[in-house]
């Protein structure tokens, strides 16, 4: 009887502190958070990752690693955003940037002249010919040579790569064209290279010469190439698409997850970026001793768009996987009869700079990187939908800016080039941007007036809804749960009053907001918009955009 | 003495047992209330409270045992510095010759010597069949900017089962023997490069062949006489001068998809002791590739014709006339099924790109053996097809296999290291 009463008693304490507090609220009174501080922890103990080529190649292909759920990203923020992050600094999502700005990209100078800079060691990683070397200060950088069937190919591709995934976002090394005069050549009196035979020995202007044999010369005698300045701290390997870094701390989102990873494959589609994999990527561990955090790299954009590094993009890239069953076996049972529909694509017959680019074909949803991608493989249309509202931030004239800071030396290779990125950007965002109900940035003010976009019409990639179905109702915070009656309004405009019954006394109000168009029958599922009482009027701090069919 | 159970003493066990319960109520409250103190206040403490948590269980990146296997591999380049180094010992792998079948051995490699302008190169393997060769060459690949090559070399090697079926193209299958072929070999090679797709070259060896009896099975001499198989009881030295021309347009190289390989070459076997078998031979070969589907099928066409001529009253001894049979010419026959002083082969493939790594290809090989050039013709041609697969990449074939039919030497199941032409 005593130890029923005690166990009586001990239920109903819990009871009355259940009672008295409230469960984990919907949102925290610091929602939507802007930046994810996942540099607090110590993650000095963190160690360096090799990767296997094979290995990644032969995981990704027939093991299909990660967490695969499709669920929503895990680490946005309740406005439905990417926090900034180790990963990920908002740029051009979040405020507006000069083009000047996002021709620049993660460069701290505009140009750079290497000459005379000493070679320190060979490059042992990748296909693309190349070498190390510092600046007088000490600081290291890599180069990296253009093939020579195609010259300016690979290095205008990877500054315009790294100008685009800058902006959006990603952390990315700093990078410039170079001309390197072989008559400059300087090699350090310690510099190593790793011959066949695997050992490191003294380099010579021998190892220095068969370097350049593989390299694209000018007609002025010198070379082409990237030089890429090394990003700061301790290298840690690389970073995989799945899972999470099990020596960093901060680290707990699995990445397959991600929203900034699983969207970064519209970005790869539009560039053709199939190179797109963990390995290339860098994990480098930054500041003091005690409070060392990883940073989280992209890197190696000198196979994107028409590049294939060392060669001309092979036509398969972005349109098949290497290993890619369904078609394989169309082919190996037909004897060939069945043609991939990609083979017959023809490329414009440009400048040898342009390489295998072009944009008829392209059809983004059918766009492949190498391999499978875990992140890529759980993309949802509401990580699409962020992805593509980035991409819908560069302008022709950006665009056009962006290229040029390839240097191509034929304007009709820049030109083409351009036009190419703009047909494919205009295919991503009629993709993408028109995948879910696009209601973005909405907005209620302090008299109660609702105001929202619709970003695929802002794009020019939709024509406007024939209407807007929008559901009003009280929100609890407690319970995350709507209260009370309901009120629902049609509009034919980005617009709408919140019901008075239904703001007056209100902490959070939430409104429902389905979109009525012909063409995109999607658009009904509601974008669910929280908005909380504040001192000056509506704060916005949640948006749930509900997809139509998808399971949580 | 009280009672146990007395009233006092049951009151003051009821007042005791409330307060228990009341200070354990307490406690749980308090408890309760320290855990709701825990609940974080802000998504950030959400986010540091799960980090925390992570930091208590890290563990470092474990990588598998495959994982590693192949990491150590791609990162020592071990399979570059196995099979190809440019300095130092390898294992030597792959055939010696046609039928030789697997050999390994060692081999040992020095490049950019004299003055970074010569590669040596060195060899000692020995084949399941108990085939084996000795095998040095001193090569400048590339003089005078790549217009020049040459190169010394010298060999010593003995193929003990060597397949005979009888010269000419009525030989019989169930006349199978073998003999043995033991020779040494030394010589030069020079030629020069005007284009990339030309070649001109040049060559001079001297060779010691010694016929005797085969190791496995039937032996020649049980089956055939010196009238039969010239040669066959003595066997004279050799110097042998070549002159060849070839142009090369395939693209790639190694796996072509168009283009064409187009070579001929002048022999000259000059008998050094009996004044009995020195000849004149000619060999065409010529390949040329029809590209479909943007490269992605092949239409492969081979061509090869050789023509001997023995000087006035001497014969072209059997261990150096062509042959044909095997798994890189006629597929659907036995390993030099015909011999002859004059051939004909011809060759057609359709190849089509199942994968990158992969292809598939239907061939048709067809030819003739024949004493009298005149008899060089399209009649009577022994012929098979056959279904194959290749591995590799544009750069060149690992692996080939095959099945050939339709001839009437059997079937035949292939597999080879590389490409088959």
């Amino acid at each position: 009887m005593f130890f029923r009463r005690l166990l009586v008693a001990a239920v109903a304490a819990l009871a009355l502190t259940e009672t008295g507090r409230s469960a984990a609220p919907r949102f925290y009174p610091d929602d939507p958070i802007q930046v994810d501080r996942d540099n607090q922890l110590d993650a000095g103990k963190a160690t360096p990752i090799e990767g296997s080529n094979g290995y990644d190649f032969g995981e990704q292909t027939f093991l299909k690693p990660g967490d695969r759920r499709n669920i929503r990203a895990v680490n946005i923020n309740t406005m439905d955003e990417v926090p900034d992050s180790s990963w990920f600094t908002n740029r051009i999502g979040r405020r507006d940037m000069s083009i000047a700005e996002i021709v620049r990209g993660p460069n701290s100078v505009d140009t750079i002249n290497v000459d005379g800079w000493p070679i320190v060691r060979d490059k042992t990683s990748g296909i693309t010919p190349g070498y190390r070397i510092t600046d007088p200060s000490g600081r290291l950088y890599q180069i990296k040579f253009d093939p020579p069937s195609n010259p300016e190919m690979a290095s205008s591709a990877e500054v315009i790569g790294a100008a685009i995934y800058h902006a959006i976002g990603y952390n990315i090394v700093e990078g410039h064209v170079v001309e390197i005069d072989p008559e400059k050549i300087v090699i350090a009196p310690n510099a190593t290279a790793v011959d066949m035979t695997g050992r490191r020995r003294p380099m010579t202007r021998e190892d220095v010469d068969k370097l350049l044999a593989r390299a694209a010369r000018l007609p002025n005698g010198k070379y082409r190439a990237t030089v890429s300045r090394f990003a700061e701290g301790s290298p840690l390997g690389y970073f995989k698409y799945y899972g999470t870094r099990p020596d960093d701390p901060n680290d707990i989102h699995p990445h397959e997850h991600r929203r900034e990873l699983r969207g970064s494959r519209v970005l790869a589609a539009w560039l053709n970026h199939d190179d797109s994999r963990g390995l290339n990527s860098l994990d480098m561990l930054e500041g003091p001793a005690g409070a060392r955090f990883v940073r989280h790299y992209m890197f190696d954009f000198g196979s994107i768009m028409g590049s294939g590094s060392v060669f001309a993009q092979v036509p398969r890239a972005g349109n098949e996987y290497i290993l890619e069953w369904g078609p394989a076996l169309k082919t190996l049972a037909t004897l060939g009869l069945y043609v991939r529909p990609w083979i017959l694509v023809d490329y414009p017959n440009t400048s040898p700079a342009v390489g295998r680019f072009e944009s008829e074909f392209f059809d983004p949803v059918k766009w492949r990187p190498e391999y499978p991608n875990p992140a890529f493989d759980l993309m949802r249309p509401d990580d699409a939908f962020w992805g593509a509202r980035l991409v819908a931030r560069f302008s022709d004239e950006a665009i056009r800016a962006i290229v040029a800071k390839g240097h191509y030396s034929d304007p009709e290779a820049a030109r083409y080039i351009a036009d190419t990125l703009i047909k494919r950007r205009d295919k991503v965002l009629k993709t993408w941007l028109t995948g879910v109900n696009p209601i973005v940035n909405p907005r209620l003010t302090v008299s109660g007036a609702l105001t929202f976009e619709n970003a695929a019409v802002a794009a020019g990639v939709a024509t406007t809804p024939t209407a807007y179905v929008l559901t009003w109702s009280k929100f609890d915070n407690a319970t995350g749960t709507t209260v009370g009656d309901t009120q629902e309004v049609r509009v034919t405009e980005a617009r709408g009053d919140v019901p008075a019954a239904i703001a007056q006394g209100a902490e959070f109000v939430s409104v429902a907001i389905r979109s009525i168009h012909p063409d995109f029958p999607d658009w009904q599922a509601p974008v669910n918009v929280y908005f909380r009482k504040a001192a000056d009027g509506w704060q916005p701090v949640g948006l749930d955009r509900q997809l139509s069919g998808a399971a949580e | 003495m009280l009672p146990s159970n007395s009233g006092l003493g049951a009151r003051d066990s009821g007042f005791v047992g409330r307060t228990k319960i009341l200070l354990f109520t307490m406690l749980c409250l308090a408890v309760a209330t320290q855990v709701s103190a825990q609940e974080p206040a802000t998504r950030a403490e959400e986010l540091a409270r799960e980090r925390e948590e992570k930091s208590k269980q890290l563990t470092p990146p474990q990588s598998g045992r495959v994982e590693r296997t192949l990491l150590s591999l791609e990162s020592g380049r071990f399979f570059e510095r196995l099979l190809a180094p440019p300095e130092g010992f390898y294992p030597k792998i792959g055939n010696i010759t046609a039928g030789s079948g697997f050999a390994l051995g060692p081999g040992y490699r020095h490049a950019g010597i004299l003055g970074e302008r010569a590669d040596f190169s060195t060899f000692a393997a020995v084949s399941l069949q108990r085939y084996w060769m000795i095998d040095a060459r001193l090569t400048f690949p590339a003089l005078a900017d790549g217009r020049v090559f040459a190169d010394v070399h010298g060999r010593l090697f003995d193929f003990p089962s060597e397949d005979f079926f009888g010269v000419g193209p009525e030989s019989r299958r169930e006349d199978e023997t073998t003999y043995t072929l033991h020779s040494s070999q030394v010589g030069a090679v020079g030629g020069v490069r005007p284009a990339s797709w030309l070649t001109l070259g040049t060559s001079v060896d001297y060779l010691t062949p010694s016929i005797s009896a085969g190791r496995d099975g039937q032996t020649i001499g049980d089956l055939f006489t010196a009238a039969q198989a010239p040669g066959l009881d003595i066997q004279p030295d050799f110097v042998k001068l070549e002159l060849s021309a070839d142009v090369n347009t395939r693209e790639p190289r190694g796996n072509p998809r168009r283009g064409g390989q187009y070579k001929i070459a002048y022999e000259r076997y000059n008998d050094l002791d009996l004044d009995s078998f020195s000849f004149n031979r000619v060999n065409l070969d010529l390949q040329h590739y029809i590209p479909l589907l943007r490269d992605r099928r092949v239409l492969a066409l081979h061509a090869v014709v050789s023509t001997s001529n023995a000087d006035a009253g001497q014969t072209v001894p059997f261990y150096y006339q062509r042959t044909l049979g095997g798994p890189d010419d006629l597929r659907g026959f036995r390993r030099f099924r015909f011999r002859d002083d004059h051939t004909l082969l011809l060759q057609a493939e359709y190849r089509w790109e199942i994968f990158t790594a992969m292809d598939g290809a239907i061939f048709y090989d067809a030819g003739k053996v024949a004493s009298r050039r005149e008899d060089l013709d399209l009649e009577d041609l022994e012929h098979d097809y056959g279904i194959g697969f290749r591995f590799g990449t544009r750069n060149g074939v690992f692996l080939r296999v095959e099945g050939a039919f339709g001839s009437n030497g059997g079937k035949h199941f292939i597999m080879r290291f590389g490409h088959v032409f």
